[in-house]
């Protein structure tokens, strides 16, 4: 229990100097405060204002890239309300998400804590796990079908090894989306690399510190290691969710546009592109994606909210 | 230490961005305007062999227009209905003179305005329907305009292999014609070691077994060009997709969605490896078993039908056309009536082994004597385009939507295809 | 003697978790590679072989004639690096202005930033190209490195994370001593949050690098295309030339591997408070 306190100070002390820092400068900062920041409100105003204003209007209009179309008011959301594919789109797109960004975010940070280990050969290893991420889509799409085969794959063919017989992955309704969850997950380079940055962002102190205390690997990494990291644990849940719920170049090369089998591969985003690009509905298209904004949005809302409770900054 | 150096080189980057910068405005103003006078830019999406015979094409033209240069850009073009750029350039008010087009697109996107008519054009020089195959001009013209000038085409046949043929006592002179046939020459063919197969005979919808090929071997029609009507749900369409369904019942669905997955993209093709008899496929199916299988012993017939006779196919094919607001219109137009006439289409489809969509080219070319190419040929001039309209990409995802949700149970046949009817009449209506 | 046992043990059993997690992790690149290398008839066996027999290595020579491999590249090393560059200097210091300063609409430019990133992009894309359009810069590369100047939300989003992280203690310190809020975020955060900047200049260089729509896009004459637009043209109606196609695609991968292998390291040293003042 002493370890507690003791690697837990530092922490304390940091959050009780919040209220006086606040206090002793308030006045004055904003200008450097908005300075700072201009590069990035320039940019906004000039290459992201004008696509995203116009993509609210086009939501209500008939607009088709290549007419302007007619206002339409809400009709397109009205629409959509009544669109088969649309709702099936949603179930996909949540299941694959819901399932997605945990799974993600565990093996991510096993992954990188694996990948923190001071042994030789270290810079081998990380670069190996941050392979896949490298091989184009194409290539990784026939790779998997290749894998998952139900007759000669590679993976079916160790599962027979162990005596079970393993499902038709790719062809079937039930295992289509676990194996895109499966591939997905392949790729996870990028969240270990940030996980891999945040780890060497803690103070080498609070470690010596527990370890004078004796702690055991597991206190420290409760204790000290996840704390630590969850700025970029909130990262990563952030983004996976907003990356899952745009989930769209794997599964379209995969199935080239069609979502096979059954529709159970047709994400969110390949319908809002097959209406955006195939049918010349964008107005349609774009009402797809402000619904989709607002679900994200309020999803977002509820990790920014409860990211008081579990997220952890030194500087606070 | 490490920091000063980490400091001074991102004191360098900065240095360099005013550079590339600099360098950057300069590109600008040389690659703004393009071209002289006569220049007629050309978008496509050719490579491999199709890349060279355009080439040639181009080569001819100058030759014979030496006051017009063609300036041709490759434009990637990830198959179906995928033409960001293009679509992205007209709507910019800033499109090529002329674009290689999909057929199949023509009439969606005339629909919306973005390509320029050229019946006049084409009436003055006397281009007509006669100079072609009859499927190929109708899928270039829209409400009684002209939009395109056609450009190759092909054709979908059953391919089988003869040595598995033999292997179980089936005559490989003697393909299967009637459905029933191909069910018992897929069932023989088929090798099944648990609910696995090291073999199968035939998958309807493999390969090029798109519905529009089923439905018209069924003796179904899909849509009526004079009153608008889609019938998607024809008697003869559900017959077809309760064949389909049964089929697919009867070899478990699952178990053969295994070898479909690839989509008979070329990506994985179990007919090249031997694992499946028979399949659907088109004539440039042909130059990818030359490729990656030269000693695959195979032919091709007609798409078996219940009676063993009209036979039935479809076509697809290129086009060229002039989008609108294009600067160099009458240059476009020069360059459009070479590649359809005799001289271009020969030059074309000698060097790229794409049909010709003018039968005496393809005559002349030999096609007619080749024993597998002119299987393809011959069956041409019966064969069909499917519909021209503007929802043309919403029939074909939602035909094969039914097909999949059909052969996984997932409602009747005649339920699934009524919703296509329904869906595509509906949007059609907007 | 025993501390010493159970640390060989524990060296060991590491050893031996890696190499199995690798070897699952090794699987595609290798297959990419091995593609790379097969005689085109290899391409489709049955079942699948994993090694070339014979070598091919004349895919690589092939692939290099079969597009204009070294224009490409260069086009994509200029694009790439200049749009790496732009967010290397623009996302810390107002990701910096997110963490650590007071100022009034902070929150409300923050939660911008994370909307932003929520809407596809394939809606915003058209008026995003009409825009560019209009101020003639379509057919040049200039939308595909000037915006990475001011900002990408999301390595600004992941480096306000790494300098939330990071003590006040320092800056405070700094303040008493005088400093402007430049020196202190230039001189002593900045340094600190190297291995976030490494980060986020290593997935913008991934993205632009490996980046399709872009450049298809905006860039309209052959001789300066990109290297993923070169990737297509290994692709046809009458099928796919895997092996010039991987061949040109571990190519593209060598040079992300070289900058990975090397700026890793950094990851490795925590960093060391008492060192820095």
């Amino acid at each position: 229990m002493k370890i507690k306190g003791d690697s837990d100070q530092p922490l304390i002390q940091e959050s009780m100097e919040v209220p006086i820092r606040k206090k002793s400068k308030i006045s004055g900062s904003s200008v450097t405060g908005w300075l700072f920041a201009s590069p990035w409100v320039i940019g906004l105003i000039l290459f992201y204002a004008f696509p995203l204003f116009s993509s609210i209007y086009f939501s209500f209009t008939t607009y088709s890239i290549l007419s302007p179309g007619e206002f339409v008011g809400l009709g397109n959301y009205q629409q959509l309300m009544s669109d088969g594919l649309f709702w099936k789109s949603i179930y996909n797109t949540v299941y694959f998400a819901v399932f997605f960004v945990p799974l993600s975010i565990i093996i991510g940070v096993a992954l990188a804590m694996m990948l923190n280990m001071r042994v030789k050969g270290m810079a081998v290893y990380r670069t190996i796990f941050f392979l896949p991420t490298l091989v184009p889509h194409v290539a990784l799409a026939v790779l998997w079908m290749w894998l998952l085969n139900p007759g000669f794959g590679l993976v079916n063919g160790v599962l027979d090894a162990i005596g079970i017989t393993g499902p038709n992955w790719l062809g079937s309704v039930t295992w289509s989306k676990p194996s895109l969850i499966l591939m997905s997950l392949w790729a996870i380079g990028q969240p270990v690399i940030i996980y891999l940055a945040g780890l060497g962002d803690i103070p080498q102190e609070l470690y010596e510190a527990a370890d004078v205390d004796g702690a055991s690997w597991l206190q420290k990494t409760f204790k000290v290691t996840l704390p630590l990291l969850t700025p970029v644990i909130f990262f990563n849940l952030v983004m996976g969710a907003i990356g899952a719920f745009q989930q769209f170049t794997l599964p379209y090369t995969m199935t080239q546009g069609q979502g096979t089998p059954d529709n159970s591969l047709t994400f969110y985003v390949m319908y809002l592109y097959d209406n955006a690009f195939k049918y010349f509905k964008m107005g349609y298209a774009s009402a797809m994606a402000w619904i989709l904004f607002i679900v994200i949005m309020l999803l977002t809302a509820i990790i920014f909210r409860s990211s008081k409770r579990w997220v952890h900054y030194q500087g606070k | 230490m490490s920091n000063s150096i980490f400091h001074k080189s991102m004191v360098g980057f900065c240095l360099a961005i005013v550079l590339v910068l600099a360098a950057c405005s300069s590109d600008e103003e040389s690659g703004g305007d393009t071209g002289g006078e006569n220049t007629v830019q050309f978008w496509h999406s050719m490579t491999d062999t199709s890349g060279e015979a355009v080439e040639y094409v181009i080569e001819a033209f100058e030759e014979a227009n030496p006051d017009i240069n063609i300036e041709a850009t490759y434009v990637a073009n990830q198959g179906e209905g995928q033409n960001e750029k293009l679509l992205t350039a007209i709507a910019g008010g800033n499109p090529p003179d002329v674009a290689y087009f999909d057929r199949f697109e023509v009439a969606a996107w005339a629909a919306q305005g973005s390509l320029e008519p050229l019946t006049e054009m084409a009436e003055e020089d006397g281009i007509s329907q006669d100079n072609y195959y009859d499927f190929a001009w109708e899928e270039v013209s829209y409400e009684g305009d002209l939009y395109g000038i056609p450009t190759t085409t092909d054709s979908r046949l059953l391919f089988y292999n003869k040595d598995h043929f033999e292997e179980v006592g089936l005559d490989p002179e003697n393909p299967p014609a009637t459905i029933e046939e191909l069910e018992e020459a897929a069932e023989k063919l088929t090798i099944k070691d648990g609910n696995r197969f090291e073999r199968i005979g035939f998958i309807p919808w493999f390969g090029q077994g798109w519905f529009y090929g089923w439905g018209w071997s069924f003796g179904g029609d899909f849509y009526d060009i004079e009153t608008g009507e889609v019938t998607a749900d024809d008697p003869k369409n559900v017959e077809a997709l309760e064949w389909i369904t049964e089929f697919g019942q009867e070899y478990g669905v699952e178990d053969i969605a295994g070898f479909t997955d690839s989509q008979g993209s070329g990506a994985m093709d179990p007919f090249v490896s031997g694992q499946i008899s028979m399949k659907i496929d088109g004539n440039f199916g042909v130059a990818a078993l030359e490729k990656f299988a030269p000693d695959l012993n195979y032919g091709v017939s007609p798409i078996p039908t219940p009676t063993g006779d009209n036979f039935k196919t479809w076509s697809g094919g290129w086009s060229v056309v002039i989008p609108k607001g294009a600067n160099n219109q009458e240059g476009a137009w020069e360059f459009l009536k070479f590649f359809g006439s005799e001289e271009g289409q020969r030059i074309f489809s000698e060097t790229s082994r794409d049909f010709s969509v003018i039968e005496s080219v393809n005559e002349s070319l030999g096609y007619d004597e080749d024993p597998i190419f002119s299987e393809f040929i011959n069956i041409l001039p019966e064969s069909n385009s499917r519909p021209v309209m503007t929802e043309g990409s919403l029939y074909w995802n939602a035909l094969a939507d039914a097909v999949e949700a059909s052969t996984r149970g997932n409602g009747t046949p005649k339920e699934n295809l009524e919703k296509v009817t329904q869906q595509v009449t509906e949007a059609l209506g907007e | 003697m025993q501390p010493k046992a159970k640390k060989n043990l524990l060296r060991i059993s590491a050893h031996f978790g890696l190499l199995i997690a690798s070897a699952f992790f090794l699987v595609p690149f290798l297959w990419m590679v091995s593609t790379s290398l097969k005689p085109v008839t290899q391409i489709f066996t049955y079942p699948p072989d994993f090694i070339p027999n014979p070598f091919q290595w004349s895919n690589y020579m092939e692939a290099t004639e079969y597009i204009p491999f070294f224009t490409y590249l260069s086009n994509t090393t200029i694009i790439t690096v200049f749009s790496t560059i732009g967010v290397i200097i623009s996302c810390p210091l107002v990701a910096y202005s997110f963490a650590k300063l007071e100022w009034k609409g902070r929150n409300t430019m923050f939660i911008i930033t994370i909307a932003v990133m929520m809407i596809p992009m394939q809606v915003t894309m058209i008026p995003l190209f009409l825009l560019f359009n209009k101020i003639g810069w379509v057919g040049t590369p200039l939308p595909l490195i000037v915006p990475a100047f001011f900002g990408v939300p999301f390595s600004i989003f992941l480096m306000r994370q790494f300098f939330m992280g990071l003590p006040n203690t320092l800056r405070d310190a700094a303040k008493i001593d005088g400093a402007s809020e430049f020196r202190i975020y230039w001189q002593i955060m900045l340094p600190l949050a190297k291995p976030a900047v490494l980060a986020i200049g290593l997935f913008q260089f991934m993205n632009v690098w490996t980046d399709f729509i872009g450049p298809l896009l905006y860039l309209t004459d052959e001789s300066q295309y990109t290297l993923s637009l070169g990737l297509q043209q290994f692709q046809s109606q009458k099928g796919t030339e895997w092996g010039l196609m991987m061949a040109v695609s571990t190519m593209m991968t060598l040079p992300i591997i070289i900058l990975f292998f090397f700026m890793q390291r950094t990851f490795i040293q925590g960093i060391t408070f008492s060192g820095i003042k």
